[in-house]
């Protein structure tokens, strides 16, 4: 070998080792300087991805309600522009500066929302079916709560984009995920509330309709009912909200009412359920356990654990496990099947806990729809 | 890079049905569930013994589950 032979292929291979040097370092470069800018790039498009899917199931919801008010509802004129201006609707929640006598307060906004939206959706219809009244309640504020959630996802994602803000974007993008699973089961339940198919959710009201049935009923609180009923020698309250219609009732008032009002002395209030299953558990499985066994704002709970602990009653929950999709879409066949599984623990409760001679209230928590008593 | 957000509606079809009971003989029928169907609504006649049914219960199941 010559020497400047020798000499050009120690410079090629130094080329080479020149080369992947730079390569590499030039990639380290890249990824110093404007690695969040590519992760921010990547979480931009797929929060894009997700907002869109938001947007479609917004709109869909907006027109499923809408067609619900013009062909169920015969909707005397075109709803359409009531059903924005319902969408929009925002309900003020009061100070909580000074807590004491909040949980009133909210109640009392609650409460004006709800006969609020009542009123608004009997004056669209031109049909006064408390059914479909219901049915039409629950697919506006299915299709409200859409509307905030694409609202809220949108917010943040222009915001992120705008403000250039890496961390906000990489929270929306994890997040994701369960906002669109979220938003899928919302979007699912319109097709049930249409149809008038009980929910995973009205299992509570499905056991304690057997025991209502053939009983004499009386209205207790707003949209919920009570019968007396007798089981082994104890005299059972059994309440529920008044069902077939898609109503979950008051049974925070309806407790209070029969501890304090009628002077009935539960030696328990038993309190059956839908509750949120973790991952890994299996639909249907029941669970026992002490407390006031009911979801929403916190009010009902409130009102009941107030009225339980002046009267020193103790609580009991029957538990029925199903996710969030289960819970506001057609009743599962596991779930169903559970209810004659949870009559047989109530029934045990009742015995174990209670003597012959006693008074308990039972109440079965959830939606009705498509559960009568 | 992979897609975090959850893809296309990816959920087996489900079938509603309706079940009637008998209160006297306790016999139960299955059908299809159909609009205006409710728990407790009075039902057809029972096939065993004529007294009429009730829906029992109204629950989904999948198409693969009832076969």
């Amino acid at each position: 070998m010559s020497i400047s032979a020798a000499v050009l292929q120690v410079t090629s291979g130094d080329l080479t080792t020149y080369l992947y040097i730079a390569f590499f370092g030039l990639l380290f470069v890249v990824q110093f300087a404007f690695g969040t800018r590519l992760q921010s790039y990547f979480a931009i498009n797929e929060i894009s991805r997700g907002l869109n899917k938001l947007r479609v199931m917004k709109d869909k919801a907006r027109k499923d309600a809408i067609d619900y008010l013009v062909n169920v509802g015969k909707a005397q004129a075109d709803p359409t522009q009531r059903v924005d201006q319902f969408l929009d609707y925002v309900t003020i929640m009061p100070v909580d500066i000074d807590p004491s006598g909040l949980v009133g307060k909210i109640d009392h906004v609650v409460t004006t929302n709800n006969d609020r939206v009542r009123a608004e959706v009997g004056s669209l219809l031109n049909q006064n079916n408390p059914v479909t009244v219901s049915i039409s309640e629950n697919l506006l504020e299915v299709a409200t709560s859409l509307n905030q959630i694409h609202k809220i996802v949108r917010h943040f994602y222009l915001l992120g984009k705008k403000t250039n803000s890496y961390f906000t974007l990489v929270q929306l993008q994890m997040l994701m995920p369960m906002i669109i699973q979220e938003a899928d089961a919302l979007l699912n339940a319109t097709d049930s509330f249409r149809m008038g198919e009980p929910v995973g959710d009205g299992i509570g009201p499905v056991v304690v309709s057997r025991f209502m049935a053939g009983k004499e009923k009386r209205v207790i609180a707003k949209d919920t009912v009570m019968a007396i009923t007798e089981y082994k020698g104890r005299k059972l309250y059994v309440l529920k909200a008044d069902g077939p219609m898609a109503y979950v009732g008051q049974p925070g008032v309806a407790i209070q009412k029969i501890v304090s009002e009628m002077g009935v002395k539960p030696s328990a209030i038993v309190m059956i359920d839908a509750a949120l299953k973790l991952e890994g558990e299996k639909t249907g499985e029941i669970a026992e356990g002490v407390g006031a066994a009911i979801g929403g704002i916190g009010v009902e709970k409130f009102q009941i654990e107030e009225a339980a602990t002046k009267a020193k009653v103790p609580l009991y929950a029957i538990l029925v496990k199903q996710s969030i999709l289960e819970a506001i879409t057609v009743m599962r066949k596991e779930i169903a099947e559970a209810a004659d599984k949870v009559a047989e623990v109530l029934n045990r409760v009742i015995e174990e806990k209670t003597k012959e001679g006693d008074e308990v209230v039972v109440a079965g928590i959830g939606n009705t729809l498509g559960v009568a008593q | 890079m992979m897609s975090s957000v959850p893809g296309a509606d990816r959920k087996s079809k489900l079938l509603v049905y309706t079940i009637e009971e008998c209160p006297v003989c306790g016999q139960k029928t299955k059908r299809a569930f159909t609009v205006g169907d409710y728990i407790t609504k009075e039902a057809s006649k029972c096939p065993k013994c004529s007294n009429t049914a009730r829906v029992s219960l109204v629950y989904a199941e999948s198409a693969k589950q009832s076969g």
